[in-house]
């Protein structure tokens, strides 16, 4: 009985997978973007929020005709944060005739590195990736299209100098980071910037998963009793943190995050917004729902007589994965007006990309300037502080030492 | 079809002893081969054969791991970490050697063997949950030691980059290059450990499972026999590890993972312990099981939930089908998918007759 | 000098207080390794669910506190004894293989349930214990840790004198020796098994309810799971004051290593540093500190 049930049960998977293998032909005139997601796995905490961020955008696009009258066919794929189910997502995706893939992960765009160039289909790492990438020469199809860890490291160390009057001679400064490839890639660029500014520079990692942190907070307050803290954490590590230092009495405003340590939901999971009061966080998209594009979402879902999605409150992912979408659009915009017949390559596309400058969405976007050489577009931040119960801004789109991060590049292009 | 066996005489210990003694069998063989060959490459767009090629990865790795639980009984949740230094050694001597890929492969294999070997050193003193902790502490410490090594990792990143295989002139860099490349090494495999096990290794592997102080007493060294499990399983590994970084073109530690070495004890499980077809089945399965998933959700989901909804659904319901269905073939079919096939077999293999 | 030894004190009093805490969820694993011989993988995701229930109903249904936890240990009684009910009954018998991958799947099924039915988010779990540390000297103990460590202890000496006073433990302990003789003295086995997974369940939710206030609910809260193994092996798969013991250790070893280790090595060793002492143990005394003597030697 049990295996009758097991062989019918295989058949009927077998005939329902075959069936939906069998999409319809593409439609004319339809650009295929291909989206990967993790809504599942460590960092479901930013992917459920800006998926449907970016989807919303690709929606309200098509909603208003498309690009240039070519409506957009966005295929998504969850990976949970592993590499294989990410390369049959970007094999699919090539299947499907994507023209641009939005890449979600740092291991995941390093495995998919090689095969984007050789196909020749732009992947963009909008804050996260390989720093390198920035590169545009060296990497032709690789697009970060947003501060990279090295700008973000130089950015904090930036901050914290002002934070604390103009000059960190002698200070100590902890490096608290997640032990993978992505938490280390900002150290070199740390390391010099202690050289040259005469810092101390300790590093405390935090092994995966980060959801035990005590010795090391408790060594940053109580033994090396940094001056300032920067933080480098994801998934759930970041709201752990927070409850880590409150812990051991140690002040929330010496402490400033990247980027992925930074949305409403990691506030709320370390307690809310009250307990969080002091955090700096750093942002390469505006945070907050005061923005025109913001509004027009909001308008489309109510002509089809739905409320807003509840992603949006939590405005820090959400902004960025409209952020993420509007820089793939705008790429794609420059691809169809240089082929007003719509049949763009993931040539096109990419020199798109290449030509995305002045566009800031009602201020959502920091005033990038892509360049064949500079994928990366200056390395934009904002920061954000938690304060009073809601984020309240502490400086506009700035970024800082741009001649090291260019030297680590070049060193890096050179190996 | 009992006819089938009915006729077959051998003249020579040669032919009596071979793989496929019947016709019948030898023709399948052979139509497998003309399908797997020929039609399957020629036909298949490429999406599908990149997926193949997937599929063959796990079932070199399956067959490695069935060695050690299905025919040893030694638990292993370390199966990961070996592809990871199988990966690694290869990429190593490829970025900075400049070794052709046979060496790189033969390389990584041995060094995943050797590092296979010393885990399996508390096997002499423990077993079952405790070994299978032991193990899975020998996957965390190698994981750690990749990621920090910089030796070995290759820097900051932990990542290597590989450059594609070369063949005299000729670089396999399309899916279909791929994938001839892996069916020869997957037909290698199961050539090898199809012959491993009706071996005197093999059944000493076998002995060491059911019995092991018997088969102690009656002069198995089963120190011996243990580490070689180890090394023999921790080898394909390794080749695997290889295999999947020329496939990828990059090697990178968070692909080897401790998720990934239960996913390979799940597939033996599905597919059945201690058989190599019930390998083939299990890899096949386990890979196929998130694509298949993700299509017909994506094809029916749309009737049932908003869009946003299925697209949240899909991975949750991979997660949790996968985990339902290994309990259900536990509490069901216990030896898994080759015992559902081998029932299959025999009816037909009698047929017409009831038994 | 006092300044290195106050940190000192602080590594310790930190591993201990957590190390407790890790004795709590260990305890689920040994319930039912010592009542019914089976391997729970999915010890975190037993903690991971209660933490989301518990977490729910206070988010979602805005239930006062106490309404939440007892609703929380309710359901997870239930859903121990209808574990073993529907899965685990049909399990009995089988080699260890079979039961670890059966609670391994069971383990991938709650990770995907949770998310499904309540969100993907990560969900406070407050608790009315104050967050500003107790300041004695150079220590500084969070009241939460005191709070656990309470909660840990009393529930661990609560088992202990229940499988060594009370009739329902020694029967339980009867089961576990020798099934078959604990039938023939009239002791319903099954209802023993059921009562031991339902005990498991009770544990894990006070563990997620715990472990959810100090590092927040979400599906991760399920990897502390992976710390049980280090504790219960080091302690003795089913010896009670082996899991306090186990526990500690892990938890002194743990801070000892990321405080002194993990500046000379580039960080990490926090992990598996427990594991690593486990595996030593392990080739020394492999039945733990406490545990059985099983002749097992080869």
């Amino acid at each position: 009985m049990g295996q009758f049930l097991i062989a019918v049960l295989a058949a009927l998977v077998g005939v329902t997978g075959v069936l939906g293998g069998m999409s319809p032909a593409m439609a004319n005139h339809e650009i295929v973007i291909g989206m990967q997601c993790d809504r599942t796995g460590p960092t479901q905490i930013v992917g459920t929020v800006i998926c449907p961020g970016s989807h919303d955008y690709f929606s309200l696009v098509n909603s208003k005709g498309g690009v240039e009258g070519h409506k957009l066919k966005v295929l998504e794929i969850d990976h949970e944060y592993k590499v294989p189910p990410a390369v049959e997502s970007y094999e699919r995706h090539k299947k499907e005739g994507a023209v641009s893939m939005w890449v979600y992960g740092t291991p995941q765009i390093y495995a998919l590195a090689a095969k984007l160039t050789e196909d020749r289909i732009p992947g963009t790492s909008p804050g996260f990736g390989s720093a390198a990438a920035a590169d545009g020469t060296r990497y032709p199809y690789i697009f970060p299209i947003a501060a990279t860890y090295w700008s973000q490291g130089t950015a904090a160390v930036k901050f914290v100098k002002d934070q604390l009057g103009g000059n960190l001679k002698g200070k100590k400064i902890a490096f608290i980071f997640y032990d993978n490839p992505a938490g280390r890639e900002p150290i070199e660029v740390l390391e010099d910037l202690a050289k040259t500014e005469g810092f101390t520079l300790k590093m405390f990692a935090v092994p995966p998963p980060g959801v035990e942190m005590g010795a090391q907070v408790l060594d940053i307050a109580q033994r090396f009793r940094a001056d300032y803290v920067i933080g480098h954490l994801f998934g759930g590590a970041p709201a752990v943190s927070i409850k880590e230092f409150k812990r051991v009495g140690y002040p929330l405003n010496k402490f400033v995050s990247f980027v992925w340590g930074a949305g409403e939901a990691n506030i709320e999971a370390a307690g809310g917004f009250g307990a969080a009061e002091g955090y700096y966080t750093m942002h390469f998209a505006g945070v907050g729902q005061d923005y025109p594009v913001l509004d027009e979402i909001k308008e489309m879902y109510k002509k089809q007589g739905k409320p807003a999605p509840k992603e949006m409150a939590s405005t820090v992912y959400y902004n960025r994965g409209v952020l993420i979408a509007a820089l793939h659009v705008e790429a794609i915009r420059n691809a169809v007006k240089a082929k007003p017949d719509g049949k763009i390559t993931g040539v096109d596309v990419k020199n798109g990309f290449e030509k995305i400058s002045n566009f800031t969405l009602g201020g959502l976007v920091p005033p990038l300037k892509v360049t064949p050489t500079d994928h990366e577009g200056g390395g934009l931040v904002q920061i954000w502080q938690v304060k009073g119960g809601k984020f309240v801004k502490v400086t506009d789109w700035y970024s800082a030492y741009p001649e090291v991060v260019a030297k680590h590049i070049k060193a890096a292009a050179s190996k | 079809m009992i006819q089938r066996e009915c006729g077959v005489l051998k003249t020579s210990y040669e032919a009596d002893m071979a793989l496929y003694p019947l016709p019948i069998a030898r023709w399948t063989v052979g139509i497998l081969g003309v399908v797997f060959f020929l039609l399957i490459p020629l036909g298949l767009h490429e999406y599908y054969l990149s997926v193949c090629n997937l599929v063959w990865i796990a079932v070199i790795g399956a067959l490695g791991l069935n060695i050690l639980v299905g025919y040893t009984g030694q638990v292993s949740i370390g199966h990961g970490a070996f592809m990871s230094v199988g990966a690694y050694t290869a990429a190593n001597l490829a970025t900075r050697l400049d070794s052709p890929w046979p060496v790189n492969l033969l390389a990584g294999g041995l060094m995943a063997a050797a590092v296979g070997a010393v885990v399996g050193i508390p096997s002499l003193r423990i077993k079952g949950l405790y070994l299978a902790i032991a193990t899975l502490a020998g996957q965390l410490i190698i994981e750690w030691t990749i990621n920090h090594v910089t030796f070995i990792s290759g820097g900051v990143q932990a990542s290597i980059e590989v450059p594609r295989p070369r063949l005299g002139s000729m670089v396999l860099d399309t899916q279909r290059d791929m994938y001839y490349f892996l069916l020869v090494f997957v037909v290698l495999a199961i050539v090898g450990t199809m012959n491993l096990v009706r071996s005197r290794v093999g059944r000493a592997f076998i002995a060491i499972r059911d019995q092991d102080i018997a088969a102690e007493i009656i002069g198995i060294d089963i120190f011996r026999y243990k580490l070689l499990a180890f090394a023999i399983s921790s080898f394909y590994a390794g080749v695997t590890g290889v295999l999947y970084t020329y496939f990828l073109g990059i090697a990178n530690y968070e692909q080897f993972q401790i998720g990934v070495s239960i996913d390979y004890l799940a597939m033996i499980i599905i597919g059945g312990l201690g058989s190599v077809l019930g390998s083939i089945f299990g890899a096949i399965f386990v890979t196929l099981l998130p694509i298949v998933i993700r299509l017909s959700m994506e094809a029916f989901g749309g009737l049932f939930f908003a869009q946003q909804t299925v697209l949240n659904l899909i991975p949750n319901l991979r997660l949790m089908l996968f985990g339902a269905l290994i309990v259900i073939f536990l509490i069901l079919e216990p030896d898994g998918l080759n015992r559902l096939w081998r029932n299959i077999r025999n009816y037909f293999r009698i047929w017409p007759f009831a038994y | 000098m006092s300044d290195e030894f106050g940190f000192f004190l602080l590594l310790m009093s930190n591993g201990l207080l957590i190390g407790l805490m890790y004795a709590l969820i260990a305890l689920g694993f040994v319930l039912v390794y010592k009542a019914t011989d089976a391997v729970n993988f999915a010890q975190g995701e037993f903690v991971m669910i209660s933490g989301i229930l518990v977490a729910a109903a206070l988010d979602v249904w805005k239930a006062p506190l106490w309404i939440s936890v007892v609703a929380g240990l309710a359901t997870m009684v239930a859903f121990g004894f209808g574990l073993e009910r529907v899965m685990l009954r049909k399990l009995i018998g089988r080699p260890v293989i079979a039961v670890v991958m059966a609670t391994i799947g069971l383990a991938s099924i709650l990770r995907g349930i949770g998310p499904t039915t309540f969100g993907a988010g990560s969900r406070p779990l407050p608790l009315p214990v104050p967050d500003a540390p107790i300041v004695l000297g150079p220590l500084f103990i969070p009241p939460i840790q005191l709070v656990g460590a309470l909660v840990s202890l009393c529930f661990l000496g609560g088992f202990g004198w229940f499988f060594v006073k009370s009739r329902k433990g020694i029967a339980m302990r009867a089961v576990a020796d020798n099934q078959q003789v604990a039938m023939a003295m009239g002791i319903n086995v099954e209802r023993y098994f059921g009562l031991a997974w339902a005990m498991t369940g009770m544990v894990s939710a006070l563990g997620g309810i715990i472990w959810g206030n100090i590092i927040g609910v979400d599906v991760n809260l399920a990897l502390v799971g992976f710390k049980v193994f280090p504790v219960v092996i080091l302690g003795g798969l089913d010896s009670i004051p082996g899991a306090i013991i186990g526990g500690l250790i892990v938890g002194v070893v743990e801070n000892v290593a990321a405080g002194y280790v993990d500046p000379y090595v580039g960080g990490g060793t926090k992990d598996f540093a427990p594991y690593v002492l486990m595996i030593v143990a392990l080739m020394i005394r492999p039945y733990g500190i406490f545990g059985k003597r099983i002749i097992e030697r080869i």
